[in-house]
């Protein structure tokens, strides 16, 4: 087995992650896939978009890297560089070069995060040329039909500073995520912390209530993942209000009044 | 102690007001026998007061020794701070009010019982009930609560508990209680389907006018209301249980007792019964079909219009006088005339929205149309503009329909014989006149086509004009710190925002050819301090290969040396990202020389910034008493630096005096929001803060130092260029070591400035 197909295996997802479809965006991904284009997802912060790309990579059988954005990342990071073993230069690749060669998914998480001009190296790649330069090596890659790039980002919480830029945007298929309808959240929240229904609608209604907040200071309501943590807890045997402060109301805020507002919303609620 | 010794001393507070004698003296009589060590301590608080006025500083002393008989000396502080708040919000009376008559009150506050001022617990309880409604509501205060459908009007303070905790629990439900009518569709503003006959014009509410032709219609209303508030119950049972778990445990019960003998009593029963037992109490009212609706959360407005009518013929029957039930004060009052005036001018806001979009969606329409015939108008001898009659809308007549259908097909407009779809915003403004109005007001129409085409003809220089006017009347107001009272004098001083009118005059050419060789070096300088990107030799990761270091590093191992990991270069990319306020003394002091300098330092400043891409604001600050602080814009920070900034930096002149907080606290608000690493105010000042009236002195140091702290706080770094020559005592103590820097030479600031703001950034 070549090492690059043992890196590979660690991304092939085998299991079905649980997955709740809330329009036609399965459709509509398999279909870019099939097309060669490339994703862009768009969404507010836990309402799914990573858990949608694990499912989508079990759904096509390819495996799924993962790259989470920073902006420190560089085009080396993405493309791969020389390392140095045994006092020879070695040529590793990176994720994105690997994912090229294998034919994989490769989703750079929160591409916002990352400078514009790291991000500009995923242009080829990203059009109908679809290939991906490899300077340093003098090659140049041409990605097999099952390779698929996909990108995400938050349109809500961003500064202005962070914007794709309009070249990157106008390449990508784009499918928009929101938070569920309350009662495919509530069917979520159940599933994944494995707590009852009522439970489960409770957390949901004050996830709604936090997500109104966002003209009164609060920078993002609680995300779907966040009532699944709640729940988790409380499944552990922490009483409900313990569970809330912990893992909705203090996650969200540093703000005294807006916590004491989202306390009460708690009290008022469970 | 002697009363000359005590007038002495109390002249010396107030100095240098020279009050009348007669006046001191009396209020001093009392402490003609008290030891000396209590007069000090007494007299501490006279310069608190006698700034902020002389007849409560009398009264102050005045009421002393009757309220020394309850309250310690160590508790006089915090009373005054008591008394100065209801000064600075409701006035003189109140105060004195407050002093004479409140006494038993504000110890029973201060022991942690007592009532619960609305103020104290607003800011919680505003997002709480912007979170749970999930729109916008406001908060006021009223005598009675009620809720006019876009605001929430609650007691100033509640006094319904000897607990706080409880008195606060009882805010909450009163709040949610009323959102529950709102949410709950209580007031009815269109008549529905089964009631058609009772019809009204647009501008009154129809719940009102139903309710009006009942021959009591006061008993009608309270039917309803009772009705229409065990609905809420019953919703609010279902979505927050854990609220009204908390309200029957500690409201409830009190509540029970205060029930009189009504004949809607049964009624309002029900709201204090335990669900178990509602079904019981209601029954023995309405029928068995109607009580399960309630309880069981599916009764409608519907319902309680149909039950408001039977139980107003049963209850009319016993023909006794009508006396108003009194509502609990979580039910609030109904007041049916101040939700019409809340959605009167809630529509007038949406009309004026609907005609604003729709004029400007007609006006770009006839600039296109306009330049589609410009050939041919100009053979005609056309000029441009069009009259607002050129643009003829004809409004579908199928628009009405679509309203009434459950899934309205898109709104679409005749203009000039064409069909045109509507743009997405203007047709959810349609859509939310056809839900509100039940029909589409065909003079939104024409008045948005007056609109448009007037906008056409309007003179941009008139436009101009006016947003200035309008930017001009713009104040806000903003604390101040006083270290007397360790507290903020709350909304104390008022800021206005001014504009500098743009001076044409040849200073600009000359001070650039005057430091022509300077602006060159400083554009040089700045140019390298741009973000930079250098390679970084010899790290332990990178994108490339460093090949000194690995060569080195082989030749090493080679000789049986432990080799380097540092193999690789980097690219570093040092990325300026910095936000700055230039906050300019305007004050008397200034003029000439300094004025000047000041004046030049911007010029050279802004040329030498525009190189280096740094965000930057400049604003001047003068003004004279609290109540006129100025603000004077020169240049926001987003602003591009043109000819207007330059023009207007050169028409700077010293106004009034340098009352240094406002400004202060305005400029942190402007950068709170700013996404920078970095956010700086620099202050130019030429002296100590001071104004007209009491703000000068330790006053004035603690509050301009107090300002500066809370832009610490907000992570913004405050700096101060001066050059006053005494500086050096208060700087360290306002801006804090090393952010501040005194130039002894005035004629050097321009050279300085810049080389500082290198120095402090890089």
């Amino acid at each position: 087995m070549k090492p690059t197909e043992t890196r590979l295996d660690k991304h092939l997802i085998t299991e079905e992650p649980y997955y709740l479809s809330s329009g036609r965006e399965i459709e509509i991904a398999i279909s870019a896939h099939k097309n060669c284009l490339p994703l862009l997802l768009k969404g507010p912060t836990g309402c799914g978009k990573t858990r949608f790309m694990y499912y989508l990579a079990w759904k096509l059988q390819r495996p799924l890297i993962t790259v989470s954005c920073h902006d420190d990342l560089s085009t080396s990071d993405l493309v791969g560089r020389f390392l140095i073993r045994s006092g020879e230069a070695v040529w590793t690749d990176g994720p994105l070069t690997l994912a090229v060669r294998a034919g994989a998914i490769c989703y750079l998480d929160e591409i916002v995060e990352a400078r514009k001009d790291t991000t500009v190296v995923i242009h080829p790649l990203a059009d109908d040329r679809r290939e991906l330069p490899v300077e340093k090596l003098g090659e140049l890659l041409l990605a097999p039909p099952e390779f698929m790039i996909s990108v995400s980002y938050n349109p809500g919480y961003q500064s202005v500073l962070k914007d794709l830029k309009p070249s990157t945007r106008q390449r990508f298929v784009a499918i928009s995520f929101d938070y569920p309808s309350p009662q495919q959240e509530a069917e979520i929240v159940c599933k994944e912390a494995g707590v009852d229904k009522h439970l489960a609608a409770s957390l949901v209604k004050l996830a709604g209530m936090t997500r109104s907040l966002k003209d009164s200071g609060l920078a993002e309501g609680a995300s779907t993942r966040l009532l699944i943590q709640t729940g988790r807890l409380v499944l552990d045997g922490i009483d409900i209000h313990t569970a809330c402060r912990a893992a909705i109301i203090d996650p969200l805020s540093d703000d005294p009044e807006l916590l004491a507002a989202l306390q009460e919303m708690v009290s008022s609620i469970f | 102690m002697k009363l000359p010794l005590l007038t002495e001393r109390f002249y010396k507070l107030v100095s240098p007001d020279i009050p009348n004698e007669w006046d001191v003296e009396e209020v001093l009589e009392p402490f003609i026998d008290k030891s000396d060590t209590f007069c000090k301590e007494i007299f501490t608080h006279i310069p608190v007061i006698w700034p902020v006025s002389h007849s409560l500083c009398y009264d102050f002393l005045r009421l002393l020794p009757k309220t020394l008989d309850h309250l310690s000396l160590e508790q006089i502080p915090h009373w005054i701070g008591i008394i100065l708040d209801h000064y600075e919000t409701h006035g003189l009376r109140a105060a004195q009010r407050f002093m004479q008559d409140d006494l038993t009150r504000y110890l029973s506050q201060l022991h942690g019982g007592g009532g619960l001022g609305f103020t104290s617990i607003e800011k919680r309880l505003l997002p709480y009930i912007r979170g749970v409604a999930g729109t916008e509501l406001q908060l006021r205060k009223n005598r009675v609560s009620y809720t006019d459908s876009t605001t929430i009007f609650v007691p100033e303070e509640l006094e319904f508990s000897s607990r706080r905790d409880i008195n606060f629990l009882l805010y909450k439900f009163i709040l949610t209680f009323q959102w529950g009518f709102i949410t709950q569709g209580s007031f009815i503003t269109t008549a529905p389907p089964d009631y058609s006959h009772t019809q009204c014009n647009n501008d009154v509410l129809w719940l009102r006018a139903f309710l009006d032709e009942f021959k009591e219609p006061q008993l009608a209303r309270d039917i309803y209301h009772c009705l229409e508030s065990i609905r809420v119950l019953v919703f609010l049972n279902q979505e927050l249980p854990g609220l009204m778990r908390a309200a029957k445990q500690h409201i409830f019960p009190q509540l029970s007792a205060s029930l009189n003998n009504h004949p809607l009593r049964p009624l309002q029963q029900v709201l204090l019964t335990e669900n178990s037992e509602q079904d019981s109490v209601l029954k023995k009212i309405l029928s068995k079909s109607s009580t399960q609706r309630y309880l069981n959360g599916q009764a409608s407005t519907d319902d309680s219009l149909k039950l408001t009518a039977d139980l107003f013929f049963t209850l009319q029957k016993s023909g006794t006088d009508y006396c108003p039930i009194s509502p609990f004060p979580f039910q609030g009052a109904l007041r049916l005339q101040a939700v019409e005036n809340a959605r009167k001018i809630q529509n007038q806001k949406l009309e004026e929205n609907f005609v604003d979009l729709m004029a400007a969606y007609l006006h770009n329409h006839s600039l296109q149309e306009a330049s589609n015939h410009t050939n041919e108008n100009r053979q005609n001898g056309y000029k441009g503009g069009l009259k607002d009659t050129d643009i003829s809308v004809i409004l579908d007549s199928e628009l009405t329909q679509a309203a009434n259908q459950e899934q309205p097909s898109p709104i679409v407009i005749c203009l000039d014989n064409a069909q045109m779809k509507m743009p997405p915003e203007l047709q959810e403004c349609a859509q939310n006149c056809f839900n509100e109005f039940g029909h589409f007001p065909t003079q939104f129409i024409s008045s948005a086509a007056g609109k448009a085409g007037h906008a056409i003809l309007e003179n941009e220089v008139q436009e101009t004009q006016t947003k200035e006017s309008a930017a001009q009347k713009d104040t806000i107001l903003y604390d101040e710190w006083d270290y007397r009272r360790q507290g903020y004098r709350k909304n104390w001083c008022t800021l206005h925002f001014k504009n500098l009118p743009p001076i044409h005059s040849p200073f600009v050419q000359n001070t650039l050819n005057k430091y022509r060789g300077l602006t060159i070096r400083l554009r040089r300088q700045f140019e390298m301090m741009r973000s930079n990107e250098r390679f970084m030799k010899r790290q332990r990761d990178g994108d490339d290969i460093d090949l000194d270091a690995l060569i080195e590093s082989i030749a090493d191992s080679h000789a049986g040396i432990s080799s380097s990991d540092r193999l690789f270069i980097r690219l570093q990319r040092n990325e300026r990202d910095i936000a700055v306020l230039f906050l300019v003394d305007q004050s008397n002091s200034t003029s000439g020389w300094v004025n000047n300098a000041i004046k030049e330092s911007l010029l050279l400043m802004s040329e030498a910034m525009e190189v280096l891409g740094d965000r930057y604001g400049i604003y001047g600050f003068s003004g004279m008493r609290r109540s006129r602080c100025e603000l004077f814009h020169i240049k926001h920070l987003d602003e591009p630096y043109d000819d207007k900034v330059k023009e207007r930096i050169t028409s700077i002149v010293p106004c009034e005096y340098t009352r240094m907080g406002p400004p202060i606290r305005h400029a942190i608000s402007l950068l709170k929001d700013v996404d920078a690493k970095a956010r700086l105010i620099i202050t130019l000042s030429d002296g100590k803060p001071e104004d007209y009236d009491d703000y000068k002195g330790k006053y004035a140091i603690e509050d301009t130092r107090h300002a500066l702290l809370e832009a610490k706080t907000a992570d913004i770094h405050p700096f101060c260029i001066t050059i006053d020559h005494q500086a050096k005592d208060y700087m360290q103590h306002m801006y804090g070591p090393a952010n501040y820097i005194f130039i002894d030479n005035v004629r050097k600031l321009p050279l300085r400035m810049s080389e500082i703001y290198r120095i402090l950034t890089s």
